[in-house]
């Protein structure tokens, strides 16, 4: 490729000729001497003002400059450096930022002057607390990043940059904390980043899935979440952070099944109400994967699971009509997910009519005209629902439920307990990044079982998690006089 | 997960998927399956059969049930019966909700384990069902209509009821627990013995017979709920089962009284709070009074006294008068826990003579209500070769009962 | 090294190894010695603690698994012969148990007889575990302890109303001679103690291992001896007929409530307990296959024996009683040589006592 030359023009031509599109402009002015200069810029990208307050104005009050370390001083901007590759160049206008060149300077100077249109810093819609910060992540990573920072104002915060994506080049930060995180998870997941090699990163879910250790596994493999305050209490437990630019959504790594159970507001709440509440959503995931399951094993393969009246109601109930219980309920959470799908896809002024074809149409008519039955109706309204109360779980929740229906349905109630046999070996012996994933139930790991489905008082949280083996273990050194009471 | 599990799941999923859609193997057809809640069987008109009612509930749209009764006369044998049942009407009888086997009473006098041991056999059966003699012909219990609108079958659970089991005025055994006793070194039992009794008069419908099958199977279906309800007057009846027979080796050998069902109870079964009534001569004469009696200690031990067998009913109850035949005073009726002590005496020398009454009448029957032999087994097991045979009437019984107020 | 742990080799004693025992067996032992079968329980669970014992006081002098120690005495080939012997020992001795939880399932999980269709999968779930090798039977062991302990809890307060602990008496109403005869005839299901050889060199020995293996085996054993009187008290003279005893106990009391079979929940999480225990066997049969086949891959001998005891459990699904009988009437003297003996002998092959002990020992005398 050529090299840059002394000549502005040429310089510019040699740009134009690999930025050929039309959104690369060209903005040409003099100095007070007559010197000519060029800045070449990405439309829509970079702020022309700041080019014409910053840049076009002090320089045409000035004369030549001697070079580019003298021009850069003529500069009105903060965020200024010299490139002479003309390909980094490209990739610096790419990135927003200007390339001035001056006649006479076989440089470029870059510019920083990116305008990137950002929305403002919100609650994230898919994690709500009623108590708690509402700051949520956006797309931009410097921004995110810089949350984290004003949440953990240590030296120790460590933000490892990397260019993923060969057509890309997108922004991915891996963030940990040294002295925390365990430096051979940090090392591996740096390793596995830098190998990536695909054209485009449009979401950090495609960063998830390089880093996921068993990418065919049904269940989650990385941790996420689009709140600062979580992550940084993630970060301070010995996880590693991932954020990619054009994602709201930050990674953590290593992932364990718990971590889903826990809302955003339980560490804000009493422990007795947070240790209730992750009870509630281990109960209600239980009942939304295994109540269709036990229905339809108990109407085909074991009455007696069934209490006299209930099973009287049922046998009433399903009178006539033309299915197979397995089958009812088969087609009805078919239906279920069809709906789900429909209501998240449709603009929302459909949604309403959705939700009334849904109830209605689909749910009290089909009983009325005796297709399926009322008690099959509950049971899918109440397996769909439960799930939602551990929204990170949905998609595999979803895939189970069906599972073990079919297993139900098929082998009949011993299905049942081996689907979950099988599942849970597939769960014990899923390791990732040295964390087993069932941990700290498997493995016992006691001291973690503190903020697992329980939840301790904070003041007892006095380790980081082990599982995660950070280097510096304590996480809080109770006061004397705590101590003291205690031991009183 | 690599791809290998990956594939060999997928396989397993659609071979499940195949199963799911297809499979006929050992599941159940609610719509086809007969839930059986109770089963009454009686000597049938040729020696050595049964006549074999089942009472299976049908339900309904919202759920609460009627129940429908269907007899297969003439089986060898009450699995027969059942298999009878489904061979001729199509619908498979599903025992698990089974609550309830009634005798007639014709059947205790053979060995009732004839025909109980199709309930011990099966593995499809459950042994927790309630065991009932009935007075006369068991099937006519289940055509029986309760005075509130209950299906007969559940009516008599409720009259077997542990609850009533509590109060000792009946006595309720299981078909484990009967079992259990047979099989024992005592090889004696009990079950409560029911009677029909035709009592109020209620709003119903006729309950004509609707036989179905001109073969060996009868059927009626039974509209003895409030779901079969329709215009019409008709005597409702209850179920009394104050009422004990006895059985040795599966044999009905005696029965007992109400009041020695009621000592029985407080001496020997899981009865907590027991209510009975006194007669106590007064200077106006003969009062009767009703008391709440709580039992708190009981046992019946065997012990060896000078080599002699001795046996030993120690009972302490506290008593509290609920009702008298007389009028009394405001004062005394408010203070009702002080129980005069002749009253106390009065039930305290009741309860001795019906308990000894109970004790001799199975005695003299052979049956060993009290498990004597069974402790003589265990307890003095070096004895029990001596005595087993003739414990009954070689021990000697004492009773130690005493009744205090209930403060 | 270190794919098992202690704590979980102790869970494995204390939660699994009892609920095998929950089925037949209790049948089985009243059949030979009524009400004595405590006696009998206690004399098979003494004899396994001592072996327990033993092979702890192996781990203790060795850090090496079973197979080095043969291979360092006698060489490589006897290593390989001893293991292939021993993967057809656990293959045996599997097929008894699972025959048992087959029966169990038909009775407590299905109203009509289901096909052997219904049981089959249990084989592509061992399939699955015997590819995960030592550390699934450890962390399968972790969990279990929760489910055992509620659900057996819940048993066991279900059941103890209808008990009457009276009927275990009088003691030693049999004599000694049936007891002995009792116990020799129910050896089969106490072989769990020689699961604990092939875990050597697999675990690391830390302080009070063996004291910590031993108790937590006690415990197991506690409860096995607590159930079985529950078990006699419910149902004394009739307990001969109650096959699969562990469904037969809480019945009474659930039978007549409103919530129905509520029990049904905690047998099934139970069952979740015995599925896991039952693979073990299995997996320690698919290990001494690699070993013999020079630690070969584990996904091929998995499939040939779980496809082998599949044939087997079809091939006997109607011969449970004969099978029953000739594993515990006639081939009892393998299940002692194997699981007792072998363990003993196993005592005299560490040829040295490990540098870290022999210093501490020597500290010790000074």
């Amino acid at each position: 490729m050529k090299k840059l030359s002394e000549i502005c023009k040429e310089n510019v031509k040699i740009i134009k000729k690999i930025l050929s599109s039309e959104d690369i402009l060209v903005f040409s002015f003099t100095m007070k001497d007559g010197t000519e200069c060029a800045a070449v810029y990405a439309d829509g990208i970079t702020d022309k003002m700041l080019l014409g307050e910053q840049v076009a104005r002090p320089l045409s009050s000035e004369s030549r400059p001697k070079n580019a370390e003298e021009a850069a001083k003529l500069l009105q901007s903060p965020e200024n450096k010299r490139e002479t590759e003309p390909e980094n160049i490209v990739s610096e206008i790419l990135s927003g930022n200007t390339a001035l060149f001056i006649d006479g300077i076989g440089e470029a100077l870059i510019i920083g002057m990116k305008k990137i249109s950002m929305r403002a810093i919100m609650e994230p819609p898919t994690s709500v607390a009623v108590k708690g910060p509402r700051e949520g992540f956006i797309e931009d990573v410097k921004t995110n990043v810089s949350l984290i920072r004003n949440r953990l104002r240590t030296e120790k915060l460590q933000v490892k940059t990397f260019k993923v994506g060969k057509q890309s080049a997108t922004t991915v930060c891996v963030v940990f904390v040294d002295g925390i995180a365990n430096p051979d998870t940090a090392k591996e997941i740096c390793d596995k980043i830098e190998s990536i090699n695909i054209d485009s990163i449009p979401d950090s879910s495609y960063i998830g899935k390089f880093l996921a250790k068993n990418p065919y596994s049904l269940f989650k493999q990385v941790g996420t979440t689009e709140k600062p305050d979580i992550l940084c209490a993630k970060i301070l437990e010995g996880r590693i952070a991932v954020f990619t630019d054009g994602s709201p959504i930050a990674l953590t790594l290593p992932y364990l099944l718990t971590e889903d159970f826990q809302g955003p507001q339980d560490y804000f709440v009493s422990p007795y109400r947070a240790t209730l509440s992750r009870l509630f959503r281990f109960f209600a995931v239980c009942v939304s994967v295994l109540l269709p399951a036990f229905y339809v094993a108990a109407q085909l393969f074991k009455l007696q699971l069934l209490p006299f009246g209930f099973l009287l109601t049922i046998s009433g109930s399903i009178q006539d009509i033309p299915l197979s219980p397995s089958l009812e309920l088969f087609f009805l959470l078919l239906m279920l997910e069809i709906l789900i799908e429909a209501s998240i896809r449709m603009p929302r002024y459909v949604a309403l009519a959705l939700s009334v074809i849904g109830a209605l149409v689909l749910g009290d008519t089909a009983v009325k005209a005796g297709i399926v039955s009322s008690t099959a109706i509950i049971i899918m309204a109440l397996s769909g629902i439960s799930a939602y109360t551990v929204p990170d779980l949905v998609g595999t929740v979803s895939i189970l439920r069906l599972s073990f229906l079919v297993v139900a349905g098929s082998i009949g109630t011993y299905g049942i307990p081996l689907l979950c046999a099988l599942l849970l070996y597939y769960l014990i012996s899923s390791d990732a990044y040295g964390s087993p994933m069932l941990a700290p139930f498997s493995p016992i790991v006691k001291r973690d079982m503190r903020d697992a489905l329980l939840k301790a008082p904070m003041t007892d949280l006095t380790t980081r998690p082990e599982v995660f083996r950070p280097k510096n273990k304590t996480r809080l050194k109770p006061s004397t006089e705590r101590k003291e009471a205690d031991n009183g | 997960m690599n791809k290998l599990w990956m594939r060999i799941f997928i396989c397993g999923a659609c071979a499940l998927l195949l199963l799911f859609f297809s499979n006929d193997f050992g599941l159940i057809d609610i719509q086809e399956t007969a839930i059986v809640i109770a089963i009454a069987i009686d000597k049938g008109e040729e020696e050595g059969k049964f006549d074999v009612s089942a009472q299976i509930a049908v339900p309904a749209g919202t759920g609460t049930g009627t129940a429908g009764n269907v007899t297969v006369t003439g089986a060898s044998t009450v699995g027969e019966a059942i298999t009878e049942l489904n061979h001729k009407t199509g619908w498979y009888p599903t025992l698990v909700h089974c609550k309830l086997v009634l005798l007639g009473e014709e059947t205790t006098r053979e060995n009732v384990f004839e025909i109980l041991d199709y309930f011990l056999r099966s593995e499809l059966v459950e042994d927790t069902c309630l065991v009932g003699v009935c007075e006369g012909l068991a099937k006519d219990a289940f055509k029986a209509t309760s005075p509130v609108k209950d299906i007969s079958s559940s009516a008599i659970s409720k009259v077997l009821s542990s609850e009533a089991q509590k109060t000792g005025l009946i006595s309720v055994t299981n078909l484990k627990d009967f079992a259990k006793n047979y099989y024992s070194v005592s090889g004696g039992g009990f079950l409560p013995f029911i009677a029909v009794k035709q009592e109020a008069e209620s709003q119903g419908d006729d309950q004509a017979q609707k036989p179905v099958f001109n073969g060996k199977i009868n059927s009626e279906i039974s509209p003895v709920s409030s779901e079969g309800a329709k215009s019409g007057e008709k005597k409702s009846d209850v179920f009394d089962a104050s009422r004990t027979m006895l059985f040795q080796n599966g044999k009905g050998v005696a029965l007992l009284t109400p009041d020695e069902t009621l000592a029985f109870n407080m001496a020997d079964t899981p009865t907590d709070y027991a209510f009975g009534n006194i007669e106590v001569d007064e200077k106006d004469g003969k009062v009767v009074y009703d008391l709440k009696m709580k039992i708190t200690k009981k046992s019946a031990q065997l012990s060896f006294e000078n080599g002699k067998p001795v046996f030993t009913f120690r009972i302490r109850a506290q008593a509290k008068i609920i009702d008298a035949n007389k009028s009394d005073s405001i004062l005394m009726i408010t203070q009702s826990a002080l129980v005069p002590e002749q009253v106390l005496n009065a039930a305290e020398e009741k309860f001795k003579k019906e308990l000894s009454s109970a004790f001799e009448k199975s005695a003299a029957a052979g049956c060993d209500l009290f498990g004597m032999k069974m402790q003589l087994y265990r307890f003095h097991h070096k004895k029990y070769n001596a005595y087993k045979n003739t414990i009954l009437n070689r021990v000697e019984t004492r009773y130690d009962i005493r009744f205090s107020a209930l403060k | 090294m270190d794919k098992i742990k202690i704590r979980q080799i102790c869970f494995l004693f204390a939660v699994m190894m009892p609920v095998t025992k929950m089925l037949v067996y209790p049948t089985t032992l009243t059949y030979y010695v009524k009400n004595d079968l405590l006696i009998s329980a206690f004399c098979n669970l003494l004899i396994e603690g001592v072996i327990v014992g033993l092979i702890m006081l192996l781990a203790k002098k060795t850090d090496k698994s079973f197979f080095s120690l043969i291979e360092d005495r006698f060489g490589n080939l006897t290593a390989r012969i001893v293991y292939a012997v021993c993967a057809l020992f656990f293959f045996a001795s599997a097929l008894l148990p699972l025959a048992e939880q087959k029966l169990f399932v038909m009775q407590v999980f299905y109203e009509n007889v289901p096909s052997i269709i219904s049981f089959a999968p249990f084989f592509f779930v061992c399939f699955f575990a015997c590819t995960k090798g030592f550390k699934s039977i450890g962390r399968a062991a972790d969990l279990c302890l929760p489910v055992f302990a509620v659900s057996f809890t819940v048993i066991l307060l279900l059941s103890l109303p209808h008990a009457d602990f009276s009927a275990l008496l009088p003691i030693t109403a049999v004599s000694p001679l049936t007891i002995g005869k009792g116990s020799l005839f129910s050896v089969n299901w106490f072989t769990d103690c020689f699961f604990l050889l092939f875990f050597l060199g697999n675990f690391k020995y830390e302080k009070n291992a063996s004291k910590k293996v031993i108790l937590s085996f006690a415990a197991g054993a506690f409860f096995i001896l607590i159930f079985l009187a529950v078990f006699y008290g419910v149902f004394a003279d009739i307990a001969i007929r109650q096959q699969n005893a562990i469904a037969q106990l809480p019945k009474y009391t659930t039978a007549f409530t409103s919530l129905g079979r509520l029990d049904y929940l905690f047998l099934f999480a139970l069952t979740l307990v015995m599925i896991f225990y039952l693979c073990v066997p299995i997996q320690l049969c698919v290990h001494c296959i690699c070993k013999t086949f020079k630690n070969c891959r584990p996904t091929l001998p998995s499939l040939a024996v779980n496809a082998a005891m599949l044939g087997l459990v079809i091939l006997l699904n109607r011969s449970f009683n004969e099978l029953q009988t000739f594993l515990t009437s006639q081939a009892w003297f393998v299940f002692l040589i194997f699981a007792y003996l072998l363990p003993v002998l196993a005592l005299l092959l560490p040829k040295k006592i490990l540098p870290k002990y022999k210093n501490k020992k020597e500290k010790l005398y000074e």
